[in-house]
């Protein structure tokens, strides 16, 4: 069973790093709240692998002005396809 | 009054919680007491000072326009963290007011210098 994790604190919360303790083979990552500052100096998502999918909110990156920054391998998305993507997988595990 | 050397530190990014409001309204009030007041942006917290903010998109009220508020009061230590922007890799172009860019031994000598460190 697929998860989408959606990950909700500033990478000096350490989440991202409990998160993939348990991450699974398809499986996504969502990045939400202060969660989006994951994707802005790129390197800190190099330690996840490309097999996973990533996403951030663009009201979230849009808020914190750091849309422009965004690692390239990141989809953002709008509140929209958030609700879709917690039907597509088939469970959300939420860290925050 | 007795003058005395506040420094306040602020290591929360904005939005998140209220921690970073907190600092701020903490250290405008003390500004009010003609204090020697420092404001220091560290870790998280220099994130409050990415430009282009708009908190519309959640709801909510840009506090980067509150940064201003620091020179009105007469908070004329603006100072940041070298490291903390490095590490994020935010450049001073990236800044929405003008800040003192400070070194580690600089940030090291401003608490020792302080009666009082506020830290949240």
């Amino acid at each position: 069973m697929s998860a989408l994790h959606t990950i909700s604190g500033s990478p000096s919360s350490g989440l991202l790093d409990s998160c993939l303790k348990l991450i699974c083979p398809g499986d996504g990552i969502l990045l939400i709240q202060d969660g989006v500052y994951y994707g802005c100096p790129p390197y800190l998502l190099n330690c996840v692998s490309r097999d996973y999918a990533i996403f951030a909110l663009r009201e979230d990156l849009l808020a914190r002005g750091v849309l422009s920054k965004l690692a390239e391998r990141i989809d953002t998305v709008g509140y929209r396809r958030f609700v879709e993507l917690t039907i597509d997988y088939d469970k959300v595990i939420s860290w925050s | 009054m007795q003058h005395k050397t506040l420094t306040f530190i602020t290591r929360q990014a904005p939005y998140g919680n209220n921690k970073a409001k907190l600092v701020m309204d903490a250290a405008l009030a003390a500004a009010v007491f003609e204090q020697q007041i420092n404001f220091l942006f560290m870790d998280d917290g220099v994130f409050q000072l990415i430009q282009n903010q708009n908190a519309e998109f959640i709801l909510s009220k840009t506090t980067s326009r509150a940064l201003e508020t620091l020179e009105l009061y007469g908070i004329e230590q603006v100072l940041v963290d070298a490291a903390s922007l490095q590490e994020r890799h935010i450049a001073a172009d990236d800044l929405s007011i003008p800040v003192r860019v400070l070194k580690a031994e600089e940030v090291r000598q401003l608490t020792a210098n302080s009666d009082v460190v506020i830290n949240l």
